[in-house]
């Protein structure tokens, strides 16, 4: 793509003793929308920070166009930030929240002498009515805060933080408090109003749908550290270790061993797969995408095993299939009941082998699969960030 | 079943309601009363109303209780407000730890917040003291004042330091409700902490600041405790010069005075509730809501042009507040000054007035409600007074512990003018500290509708006839004083045996149940209003109780009685000597003991005064004055030879007094 606009090399941040991100190196390129995807607490809104100014890193470097800005404080950095909970001023309305940015007097240095320079009145009406309208609240200028919807709220937030025309916007979780409907309506108009302006998008989400419908690159992170940086198609269909692999989509995750290149051995069955470069004889992650599975009666198949649980998705069922203890996750539009034995068939280019992780082992088996389990951890998740930023 | 309860639960809040309002009531109704009784309703009038706005002590702690108040909620509502808002960026258990201990002055007696406070300024005071001592031996170039002492400076400290809790925990609940990213947002928006701070932060939590400022300044206007102990001698709030004056006697300028205080003090708490109703009102309902006028006229005036008004507008109002801060500051402070403490409002102020006016001296003119308070107060060393006017046994008192300042009497050519009988008296035998301020006698008050007899001897007090209706005199030199002249003998007696045969007199009337009670300045309700039949009290407070009830008597028994005399005298080593001089010389002269004769009802020391007074009344009042008034205001020499002075008792029959009073209970 273009340059780098903002680098962050070797970056840690520790709380009490406690390291939160971990030599973080990461740049972003000028005009990407570029997504930073991870559970609560793996450090995405710490990086999100430390770019807006809020948090200095506790070593290593933040440039911007190669100057470092470690000290420089948030209101002198180019960038803007549309905050969880849009953080709008309540005692302003509409037109004077977007204006906010405009009328902070501005320290300039003029010919060696400090002055403050204000953006002319009539400016910034203009500009402000231009963001409005980019943002779809034409009209909506002197409504108070409070009689905004959440989505237009939400609106309000982006055209406050675009208005000053800044380099980078940063968003932090910013669809998190909407419901479904809106929620996509508003990623495919962050999308536009991205795409329309031509500048960098910073977002942050722990919503992996999200994250794939919008992004140019996804950096996936866990536990302080970048564990994956790429876009939403190799993210899905490459993961580089476990964690990815379950984080990212649905995935089954067996432990098998590479023979050669192209020869994986699972469930004491060499497979045909696509991957090479491994050490003879190593244990790899073998990761098998529950959509990519074939069924096929019990004697046509490479494995055999029987149906536990069918749950009913729409557009297919959720099948777990036990298959010598081991229990798969199996997306399929055909209906099989409980009980049933099926065979199934994969194909080498259905099979990714990654190397074994620190995550190995942890993820992959759907023994203890529910739905309500899932949702439950949503939620969690929803609001665990909400007390982290309180701390900070 | 349910309907009586509910009667009755009405009933018991009425009752609540009645107990908690009616004396308040009672106070403003009685502050319309024509005449000046606080038992005798003598119709309505404003008198007392526009009395008080002449009277020169209530005015003058008026302007100190506002000024304190002002500035107190201005520097604790900005100390307090960044206080809160530094709490609000701890981390959550060292914020609660803090707001718990932010609560415990709020908590805590205001007499123990007051002496604490007092403690802590007289301490550093005296540290303060050798520092400069120190500081003033080792260089030239500054000189520091060594002296400092309680005044306007510690009240106002005070003042600030008791209010800064209230108004954090005003601001506090704003602050946990605003949402912490706001800061955050106007700093990416491109403002730094300042900023941020009076963009953001100052709208979202200015209800908060409001109601803090006017609890605040409700606070401080109330306050009485804590003034009392750190506003020193010289400075006395509103609250301080109304309880100085009940100390005397209450009168209707003291209720109309409290009313005008309670109805502010009201007015500003039904502003903070309204406010704070409003606002919740608000939060509840998330419509739209119409602008009130202020809003109108803040949207309306936003215009930049309006905004240059607006900030002018101001700009100028706080120059003036500085400038009036600094002009009354310093008119107070620039010129010379004498400090004059008195037994309660015992002076025409008209006089002080006049002072001023002729010599340019301020007077600053304090109150004390006895001789004793004013001894202890001088002991403590948290006063600075020049001249005090005191009692002959207390001046006694005084010369033997060398408090006194030996005066110039070339200074006070007036002091010819007094009569001889009060010149070289025992308390100052040779005329070296003292010039005589009034002079009277201690009698007996009986009302004649309630008293058959003529009454002759103190025995009328001891007498079962009027079981329930004597009041007994809260003073234990005049109740047993009078129980040893009954007795036959001399009020100045050490001997003990004396002493305790007085006391059981007392003891037996009072187990007989022949006290009503012991009183002190409730003597002028009670007898007023026909409450008690006899009591024993001064000449010249008789006089005023006899202008609201026309039935009261004075008599000096038979027996004798005590006579005292009441003089000026100036402290040793006071800082003000030339202008206490004056202020003694101008007191002491014809002129001003007529006025204050009219003013007070007691009889001055002043030759050409005692004399000239019945012209003067009836110049004044175009009648003549009543022989018999003029005989119990300045008794004439065949009384006086009844009487005896009060002398100053030896330490351990002082003691021997308190002790028995003690023994006497509250009765």
């Amino acid at each position: 793509m273009s340059k780098k606009l903002i680098s962050l090399a070797d970056c840690c941040v520790a709380f009490d003793g406690e390291l939160v991100l971990d030599h973080i190196n990461l740049y972003f390129n000028d005009s990407e929308f570029l997504t930073l995807l991870g559970p609560s607490g793996c450090g995405k809104t710490t990086t999100l920070r430390i770019i807006g100014g809020f948090l200095t890193p506790t070593s290593g470097e933040v440039l911007f166009d190669g100057v470092r800005i470690n000290d420089i404080p948030p209101n002198l950095r180019q960038v803007n930030t549309v905050f969880q909970r849009y953080a709008l001023f309540p005692h302003l309305n509409v037109f004077e929240n977007v204006a906010f940015g405009l009328r902070v007097p501005k320290t300039e240095t003029v010919n060696g002498r400090k002055r403050k320079v204000k953006v002319p009145e009539e400016e910034i009406r203009q500009r402000v009515l231009e963001m409005l309208e980019v943002v779809s609240l034409k009209g909506f200028e002197n409504r108070r805060i409070t009689e905004l919807s959440g989505g237009q709220q939400q609106r309000v937030a982006i055209a406050r933080a675009l208005v000053n025309r800044p380099k980078v916007l940063l968003l932090d979780e910013p669809l998190g408090a909407l419901d479904l409907r809106l929620r996509k309506d508003m990623q495919s108009e962050l999308k536009r109003i991205q795409q329309q302006l031509g500048i960098t998008f910073i977002y942050v989400t722990h919503d992996q749908e999200e994250a794939l419908a919008m992004s140019d690159t996804i950096v996936v992170m866990d536990q302080g550290r970048i564990q994956q940086i790429g876009t939403p198609e190799d993210i899905y269909n490459e993961p580089k270790n476990a964690f990815v692999a379950d984080f990212i989509g649905e995935s089954n995750i067996l432990d098998g061993i590479m023979h050669e290149d192209y020869v994986v051995e699972f469930f004491n069955r060499k497979f045909k797969c696509l991957d090479k470069g491994f050490a003879p004889m190593e244990p790899v992650d073998v990761v098998i995408r529950p959509e990519d599975v074939d069924i096929v009666p019990p004697e046509k198949g490479q494995l055999r095993g029987t149906v536990t649980s069918v749950t009913f998705k729409g557009v297919h069922y959720d099948t777990i299939v036990d298959f010598k203890g081991f229990k798969w996750l199996i997306q399929t539009t055909d209906y099989h009941p409980e009980g049933e034995t099926i065979g199934i068939i994969l194909n080498p280019d259905d099979i990714h082998i990654m190397h074994k992780s620190e995550y190995s082992g942890m993820f992959g088996d759907y023994s203890s699969y529910s739905e309500e389990y899932d949702e439950l951890e949503d939620v969690s998740l929803l609001e665990e960030d909400g007390e982290g930023g309180d701390e900070e | 079943m349910k309907k009586t309860n509910r009667g009755g639960s009405r009933f018991l809040i009425g009752l609540m309601f009645l107990f908690l309002y009616l004396p308040i009531l009672l106070l403003i109704i009685f502050s319309f009363n024509a005449g000046d009784s606080s038992a005798v309703w003598r119709g309505f009038s404003l008198h007392w109303y526009s009395q008080l706005f002449q009277n020169r002590l209530i005015m003058e702690s008026l302007y100190i209780t506002l000024l304190v108040s002002l500035l107190a909620t201005v520097i604790s509502t900005a100390a307090g407000t960044f206080a809160a808002i530094g709490l609000y960026s701890l981390s959550r258990r060292k914020r609660d730890a803090l707001l718990v201990v932010n609560n415990i002055p709020m908590m805590n007696a205001d007499i123990v917040t007051g002496v604490s406070l007092c403690l802590f300024f007289v301490a550093f005071f005296q540290g303060w003291g050798s520092f400069a001592r120190w500081m003033n031996g080792i260089q030239s170039v500054v000189e520091l004042p060594t002296r400092l002492t309680l005044g306007f400076g510690t009240l106002l400290l005070a003042h600030i330091a008791f209010n800064i809790p209230y108004v954090i925990l005003n601001v506090a609940p704003r602050l946990r409700q605003m949402d912490k990213n706001l800061v955050d947002a106007a700093q990416d928006l491109g403002c730094t902490w300042m900023q941020a701070f009076w963009r953001v932060i100052l709208p979202e939590i200015k209800p908060g600041i409001v109601s803090g400022a006017l609890i605040a300044f409700t606070m401080s206007v109330d306050d009485f405790v804590i003034s009392y102990f750190t506003a020193g001698s010289s400075t006395s709030t509103l609250a301080m010069t109304i309880y100085g004056m009940t100390k005397r006697r209450i009168t209707p300028e003291i209720n109309a005075v409290s009313t005008l205080l309670f109805l502010t003090v009201l007015l500003l708490l039904v502003i903070v509730n309204v406010r704070e109703a409003r606002q919740e009102r608000r939060s509840a309902s998330m419509e739209p809501r119409k602008l009130t006028w202020m809003e109108k006229l803040s949207v309306r005036t936003s215009t930049p042009k309006w905004r240059w008004v607006k900030r002018g507008a101001g700009a100028a109002m706080a120059c003036c507040f500085v400038a009036a801060v600094i002009f009354l500051t310093g008119a107070t402070s620039s010129r010379p000054v004498v400090n004059v403490c008195s037994l309660g409002e015992y002076i025409d102020t008209d006089l002080i007035t006049q002072f001023e006016e002729q010599t340019g001296i301020r007077v600053n003119y304090q109150t004390v409600e006895s001789n004793e308070s004013l001894y202890s107060l001088l002991k403590s060393g948290g006063a600075d007074y020049d001249v005090v006017v005191t009692s002959d046994y207390m001046i006694a008192k005084f010369i033997e512990e060398d408090m006194l300042e030996p005066l110039d009497y070339k200074n006070i050519p007036n002091f010819e003018l007094i009569d001889e009988r009060f010149k070289n008296l025992h308390y100052d035998p040779e005329d070296q500290y003292t010039v005589p301020y009034t002079w009277g006698t201690l009698g007996i008050i009986y009302n004649t509708s309630m008293v058959d007899e003529e009454i002759t001897s103190w025995s009328a007090l001891y007498d079962d006839k009027y079981a329930g209706n004597v009041l007994l005199i809260n003073n234990s030199r005049d109740a047993l004083g009078e129980a040893l002249l009954y007795l036959g003998y001399s009020v100045n007696t050490t001997d003990e045996a004396e002493i305790r045969q007085a006391f059981e007199l007392i003891a037996d009337a009072n187990r007989r149940g022949v006290f009503q009670g012991k009183v002190s300045d409730e003597v002028f309700q009670k007898m007023e209003g026909g409450n008690a039949a006899i009591a024993t009290y001064y000449a010249g407070d008789y006089l005023t109780m006899a202008e609201n009830n026309e039935d009261l008597a004075f008599v000096v028994p038979d027996e004798g009685s005590n006579w005292f005399v009441d003089a000026m005298c100036v402290l040793k080593d006071a800082p003000h000597k030339t202008e206490a001089e004056m202020w003694i010389n101008f007191i002491a002269s014809t002129d001003a003991n007529l006025a204050n004769m009219d003013y007070i009802w007691y009889a001055s020391p002043n030759r050409e005064a005692l004399e000239k007074y019945p012209a003067y009344y009836e110049e004044l009042y175009g009648e003549e004055l009543d022989q018999e008034t003029y005989e119990i205001m300045a008794a004439p020499p065949e009384v006086l030879e009844r009487c005896e002075v009060y002398e100053n008792l030896p330490g351990e029959i002082q003691k021997l007094y308190s002790q028995l009073w003690v023994e006497l209970g509250t009765g």
